[in-house]
């Protein structure tokens, strides 16, 4: 998806409007001459700067000749099939999946559904999908929970926890 | 028997070579891992090293470093996966290399250059401790607020062909940085009520996945036929390597000096020197267009500082008991639990004990060539792996990297929406990098700001009158309105 | 995806029945820091929890969640699971940070298992500084009013609470040391011997290696025994007659309703360890203070500590 330099402008505009509000709230200090409001409010204002010459560069590069017709947003051509928006949908639905339930099902089952679902989608050999995904998160958990100490949570599996 | 003498005894005992041995292989596997840094390598280490004599706890900790430094580099390049924020800073170089066939070339050139670095640094540190110590630690709020304003400045130069873009970029970063309770005013800002906001947005999660994320979303969606990298085997890696010292070795110097002065300043470490110098490298670079497409000059110069500047947070960690980094933070906890008490007289008491620490240190960086050029010939065989395969796999790595930071879903939260918003981000041509920075140094910049405030009774003043702190402003103000000049004054000139 | 839902309903049934009653602890215990690694609570709770795995013959993974001056991570001991399989080591923040409108926890959000350390602020000035005694940096102090910085921590933390206090104690306006908020005490002391402040009411461990290099001295300490670290140092009552102590502590908290079986067994465990060599050894060797509180003590303890921060919060205008 790319958007025109001019509807990026505005949005960073609006972000440097809206943090410009929002920081009038803070407090005061006492035995500090300067806030917590002044730095995000310096970036703030550097931001909607930036955002007011990209919109100029936005509508200069739009008047170019050959440009006018071109869209305010223009859509990569992924976005026309269906393989790919599923792709792009999936990568992302995977980690919400782990980030919701990976302390209710434990990380061995999580991971293990979250590879085969990717692996499925970037057209794996169905017959490899289940098993390397299996053997990829035992090697995962191997690695970090044992060798690292790292706590990934056992959920459901907390009864059989090795 | 002199104390150099004695020195060579503690360290080359059997014990002791197979504890260096055994971190090296540590170091490299937990460096390699994405998420996972050269402290908390440290930090694991730890209670291992409670159990054994003071000089092998510390040729644990001083081997186990130096390799996750390099190996961090690793999933850098072959899979745009910086480990480090300090590889961040040349990640896009060096998987630009990657893709051109040259990832052993790229990787290479990391390895002999931060052994090269490292040695540097040690040197630095044999030679100069003391009084080197003395001059960082004439540092105050003042001189590191214009050497943070200095490191910022690097962001314009790494994108100078879209400068503006790239300014919008650090801005965002900058904004980043504001998120949580870690500000000088202990206030809390934009945390919506969340407490896992109150803690800020975790650097890691959000370098993997502005790097790593925003890459397997890329390859989900590209409607391309899939990439083959083919990977060119160097031959003779040290004839490669001979070749870019004697093509390089201003920079190679350069590097490893700056790398050396900002590491050993504390609260500035690896992160600032390897952005500083891959800054420094393309500005003075005499083909500079070739940066960011794949050239090796910048990971040279950028290689040497990240790993001299590791030597150096040593200096006022071993002089005054002042964490050079947030690994030297650790190690001056195991020194004194090994009645090695930092000091300047650890210098004259017992100098065998500081000798053999020097010597672990020349020893970790030459047995970080051969070791480390075997995890390179292993790790490259990723690339052989189906990217199908491969890109799961790398973002079940990212996620379980981005938990293990700090045992919390959130950062996996954290790592997703800077992978969504850095692929959109990309898509528009605005760059990531100068981001990752800002939000590294956002934190540090407005502390010292506000300090240096309070301390000067809210007056500007004091900014520039300190000796040190006015050279730096000096040299920022030139860095930043020299080109300005120098074009108006070329303009007059053809007029 | 029904096949999927049967396996993962099957599992956990297995799950369940697995979970058995057996006897505490039959898994690893997981102890929370709300510090970063390389700390002073990071390296107590990584030798107590070394130790506390040969007590009880479970591992214990030290785990660090840090941010937001601590509120992540004492959130996190109070919000796991109480099964006793998730402890933390709690710090005297616990009692600040509920005044600053930043937490809802207090000392009385967690099972108290037994408090380990503290360590009193010390009154810290650079070597060559021109005061000999902690009265001529006072008088100093009240020559001056505002000319003075002092730095050792962020705005409103431990150490900024504790020259606060000493000075409205000593009936001197506490806003005339203005507070340089720092990352720590290592920065504060850093900028202590750069010049760019006077004072670094730190703790005396944190200081060890800048006095023992000769960069700073100590002039008084703000506690009513004197520390083993440095005998000489004179206490502030003596100097000066005020009866101000501060100091920071640390101790061993599990989430609320810890049941009982769990509970005794971690006090009991705790107590052994703060007696034991070991312990004491490596607190010795570090520079910490060592103190053992049983739980009905420790949360007494908190919760007077937790009254005296909040008045000296509310005095110095950190709170309102």
């Amino acid at each position: 998806m790319k958007l025109n330099d001019a509807v990026w402008g505005a949005l960073l505009l609006l972000l440097g409007a809206v943090v410009l509000v929002h920081v009038q709230s803070f407090p005061k200090i006492p035995g500090q001459q300067v806030g917590p409001a002044l730095f995000p409010g310096i970036v703030a204002a550097g931001l909607a700067v930036c955002g007011g010459l990209l919109v100029l560069k936005g509508l200069a590069a739009r008047r170019a000749v050959g440009n006018a017709d071109a869209g305010w947003v223009v859509f990569a051509p992924w976005v026309r099939e269906r393989h790919y928006v599923l792709a792009f949908l999936l990568t992302i639905g995977v980690n919400v999946f782990y980030i919701l339930a990976v302390n209710r099902l434990g990380f061995i089952l999580v991971g293990t559904i979250y590879l085969a679902v990717l692996f499925w989608i970037f057209g794996v050999a169905r017959k490899w999908i289940v098993p390397a995904a299996i053997v990829v998160t035992l090697g995962i958990h191997y690695a970090f929970y044992k060798l690292l100490k790292v706590p990934l949570p056992w959920g459901v599996l907390q009864g059989v926890a090795w | 028997m002199g104390a150099w003498e004695q020195a060579f005894v503690l360290v080359f005992q059997p014990y002791n070579i197979m504890v260096m041995v055994a971190a090296s292989l540590y170091g490299l596997f937990v460096g390699a891992i994405p998420g996972l840094t050269a402290t908390m390598a440290t930090a694991l280490l730890v209670p291992v090293t409670f159990f054994m004599p003071p000089i092998p706890a510390i040729a644990a900790i001083v081997t186990a470093t130096a390799m996750a430094i390099f190996s961090g580099d690793i999933p850098g390049c072959l899979m745009r996966m910086p480990g480090t924020p300090a590889s961040a800073a040349y990640t896009d170089e060096a998987y630009a290399m990657t893709r051109k066939g040259q990832a052993e070339l790229a990787l290479g050139a990391g390895l002999v250059f931060s052994a090269i670095g490292g040695l540097f640094g040690t040197l630095v540190l044999v030679v100069a401790a003391p009084s080197l110590a003395e001059f960082a630690l004439k540092f105050s709020s003042f001189e590191y607020f214009w050497l943070v304003l200095l490191g910022l400045t690097c962001a314009v130069f790494m994108t100078s062909d879209r400068p503006l873009k790239g300014f919008v970029s650090l801005l965002i970063g900058l904004l980043i940085a504001c998120v949580g309770l870690s500000n000088p005013a202990a206030f809390p800002r934009f945390t919506f009520g969340n407490t896992e906001m109150m803690g800020g947005l975790g650097m890691i999660p959000l370098m993997i996945g502005m790097f790593a994320v925003s890459e397997i979303i890329r390859y989900a969606v590209d409607t391309n036929p899939p990439l083959r990298i083919t990977d060119k085997p160097l031959g003779n890696v040290f004839a490669g390597m001979w070749g870019l010292a004697t093509k390089y070795p201003k920079q190679i110097l350069r590097g490893s000096v700056l790398g050396t002065l900002v590491g050993a300043l504390p609260g500035a470490g690896a992160d600032i020197a390897s952005w500083m110098s891959y800054a420094v490298s393309k500005k003075f670079s005499k083909e500079p267009e070739k940066f960011g497409t794949g050239h090796v000059e910048g990971i040279v110069e950028s290689g040497a500082a990240n790993n001299s500047a590791l030597a150096g947070a040593w200096i006022p960690a071993l002089v005054f008991g002042i964490p050079g980094d947030s690994i030297t933070a650790i190690v001056i906890g195991v020194l004194y639990m090994k009645n090695m008490n930092p000091g300047p007289s650890l210098f004259t008491n017992n100098p065998e004990n500081i000798y053999a620490v020097y010597l672990l240190f020349i020893i970790a960086n030459l047995i970080m060539i051969p070791l480390g050029w075997w995890c390179i010939k292993v790790s490259k065989q990723i690339l052989k792996v189906p990217r199908n395969v491969l890109m799961p796999v790398i973002m079940l790595f990212c996620v379980v990297g981005s938990f293990a930071i700090n045992n919390t879903a959130f950062d996996v939260t954290v790592m997703l929406i800077a992978g969504v918003a850095a692929y959109v981000l990309e898509e528009n041509g605005f760059p990531v990098a100068p981001a990752i920075l800002g939000v590294v140094l956002g934190g540090m910049l407005e502390e010292n700001f506000v300090s240096s405030v309070i301390k000067a009774d809210g007056g500007f003043l004091a900014f520039f009158t300190r000796p040190v702190a006015g050279t730096l402003a000096a040299l920022t103000l030139a860095v930043w309105f020299l080109p300005l000049f120098l074009r108006r004054l070329r303009a007059l000139a053809g007029a | 995806m029904k096949v999927v839902t049967r396996a993962v309903g099957a599992l956990a049934a297995f799950a369940f029945a697995g979970m058995a009653l057996a006897a505490y602890p039959e898994r690893p215990i997981t102890l929370i820091v709300p510090w970063a690694a390389g700390g002073g609570t990071d390296a107590t709770a990584r030798i107590i929890g070394s130790l506390l795995e040969k007590e009880i013959g479970q591992p214990v993974n030290v785990v660090n969640r840090t941010g937001g001056s601590g509120v992540v991570g004492h959130a996190a001991i109070a919000g796991a699971p109480a099964d006793g399989y998730t402890i933390g080591l709690i710090t005297v923040e616990i009692g600040m940070m509920h005044w600053q409108g930043l937490t809802d926890l207090t000392g009385a959000s967690y099972t108290p298992l037994g408090l380990v350390n503290a360590d009193a602020a010390g009154v810290q000035v650079a070597a060559d500084a021109p005061y000999k005694t902690v009265n001529d940096l006072l008088t100093a102090i009240k020559a001056n009013p505002g000319k003075m910085k002092a730095s050792g921590t962020g705005q409103g933390g431990i150490w900024h609470l504790a020259i606060a206090g000493m000075l409205k104690d000593l009936k001197i306006d506490p806003a005339s040391v203005p507070w340089v908020p720092s990352n720590g005490a290592a920065p504060g002391l850093q900028d202590l011997v750069a010049g760019g402040v006077q004072i670094a009411p730190v703790s005396l461990p944190e200081a060890r290696s800048l006095i023992d290099a000769g960069k700073v001295k100590s002039l008084a300490l703000m506690s009513d025994k004197p520390s083993a670290l440095y005998p000489n140092i004179p206490l502030l009552k003596a100097a000066t007659g005020s009866n101000w102590t501060m100091a920071a502590w640390r101790g061993m908290a599990a989430p609320k309703g810890l049941p009982a079986e769990a509970r005794d067994k971690l006090v009991a465990a705790i107590r052994k360890i703060a007696a034991s060599k070991e312990y004491n050894d490596f607190m010795a060797q570090r520079g910490f203070g060592v103190i053992y509180l049983p739980p009905d003590q420790f949360a007494t303890f908190m919760k007077k500590s937790d009254e005296d921060l909040g008045a000296t919060m509310k005095a110095v205008g950190i709170v309102k």
